[in-house]
């Protein structure tokens, strides 16, 4: 247990939730949202509270998505951190459709004995959106216990409609563009040094370093490059945060009055055992993802050339279910795919 | 009943805890009392899977949560 009066040394010590599993949960921000009355469609906006992103109609031939997302430390490295979290927050735009002039307004909290970090951190938000096509525009930073990270993000298209859960049609195809497990992943690291140690290392056949080397190069994926093969093909999308792919697709369910049933999950390898020993629920798609793929719905028709456009622009997919004439979500004795990078 | 306290702990160690004491488990059950509510079903999920029944027992005006958990009659182990 940790001391008190003993001051963390590791970024993820400070916090006792981490990345996208701070995320209030589903039941209390419907809760939230009912207490002050957003709730119905707002007449402003294309779309806003229940998606990913607001989406707003400017001009006659745009549309500007916004959205804001920031959490705690995923990992300890600050610069991994940054760039998990701008991933994280530009995610969101891009499973909308819109990616173009992609801007980032950084939010930065860090409690006041741990601002050294504070341009390791920046340098790794700022380098992701860079990588990403986009500017780092300014930002907010506060002192704050836990420390926090991520931005507040807009982007347009020139499409009429973007990207919405309710488009999502019975019959549908559902894809699925990073492999899950983050957050064994991510547990394992935290706990690979203590007296579980060996325990950890022992329930699985991988060394808990690669796992959690993958988890990262996974989350430090931006989904920009999955979003521009898939545009043309898509019906619907969302991406897989801290709900997991069950509560996602169930989100997703919900909005389109379908009902999702999952039949496979792609897992990096290792993570299935780790999830196992810590009671998250990966096998269920309950455990909480961090800057997770896209959740893609195709039309049956579109599906090879969906599939083409990714492999072309070296983007991973893995068919994960089909969007059914039900409701909410099926899963049944999945199977589970590990991926190995 | 066997007791363990794992207030204060963050996932995923509270699972971890709990396995140590259930493999050391003399009596036929064992109180967890803990104060981090995502472990909760954590800890329900672990030990559910690994052949052990979870009964419930926190109060419903309580910030934390209290779990009693035995070995299932059959002592199956799905894994």
């Amino acid at each position: 247990m940790t001391d008190a009066a003993e001051e963390p040394t590791e970024l993820t010590e400070y916090a006792e939730l981490h990345g996208c599993s701070c995320k209030l949960g589903r039941g209390e921000l419907d809760s939230l949202l009912t207490d002050v009355g957003i709730t119905a469609p707002q007449s402003e906006l294309i779309c806003g509270v229940g998606e990913d992103a607001s989406a707003r109609r400017i001009g006659d031939d745009r549309t500007l998505v916004s959205t804001i997302d920031f959490f705690t430390p995923i990992v300890d490295d600050p610069y991994q951190f940054g760039r998990v979290a701008a991933c994280n927050a530009a995610s969101d735009a891009f499973a909308m459709g819109a990616w173009t002039d992609l801007t980032v307004l950084v939010v930065l909290g860090l409690p006041r004995t741990a601002t050294d970090v504070a341009t390791d951190l920046l340098s790794g938000i700022v380098d992701a959106v860079d990588e990403m096509g986009g500017v780092v525009a300014g930002g907010h930073t506060i002192m704050n216990p836990w420390p926090i990270a991520g931005g507040a993000v807009t982007a347009w298209t020139a499409e009429p409609s973007v990207l919405r859960t309710a488009a999502a049609s019975p019959g549908e195809r559902l894809y699925l563009t990073k492999p899950l497990g983050t957050q064994p992943a991510m547990g394992a690291l935290r706990v690979e040094d203590g007296e579980f140690g060996r325990t950890v290392a022992d329930g699985t056949t991988r060394p808990i370093g690669t796992i959690g080397e993958e988890a990262l190069a996974w989350m430090t994926t931006p989904n920009r490059a999955a979003i521009e093969a898939a545009r043309e093909f898509v019906t619907a999308a969302t991406d897989v945060t801290g709900f997991g792919l069950a509560g996602q697709a169930k989100l997703l369910a919900e909005n389109a009055g379908v009902g999702v049933s999952l039949t496979h999950l792609p897992v990096i390898e290792g993570t299935l055992e780790l999830s196992r020993l810590f009671g998250y629920g990966l096998e269920t798609g309950e455990s909480a993802e961090t800057s997770g793929g896209l959740l893609l719905t195709v039309p049956e028709s579109g599906a090879g050339a969906f599939e083409a456009a990714l492999s072309r622009a070296d983007v991973f997919y893995r068919e994960v279910g089909v969007v059914t004439d039900g409701s909410g979500v099926d899963l049944e004795d999945p199977t589970i795919e590990p991926i190995g990078r | 009943m066997e007791r363990v306290d794992v207030r204060g702990e963050v996932c995923p160690r509270p699972a971890l805890i709990v396995r140590d004491r259930l493999a050391d488990l003399e009596g036929d059950a064992l109180l967890v009392e803990g104060d981090y509510q995502p472990a909760k079903g954590n800890l329900t999920r672990t030990c559910s899977k690994h052949g052990y029944e979870v009964e419930d027992r926190s109060a419903a005006d309580d910030d934390g949560f209290e779990l009693v958990i035995r070995p299932r009659e059959t002592g199956a182990d799905d894994d």
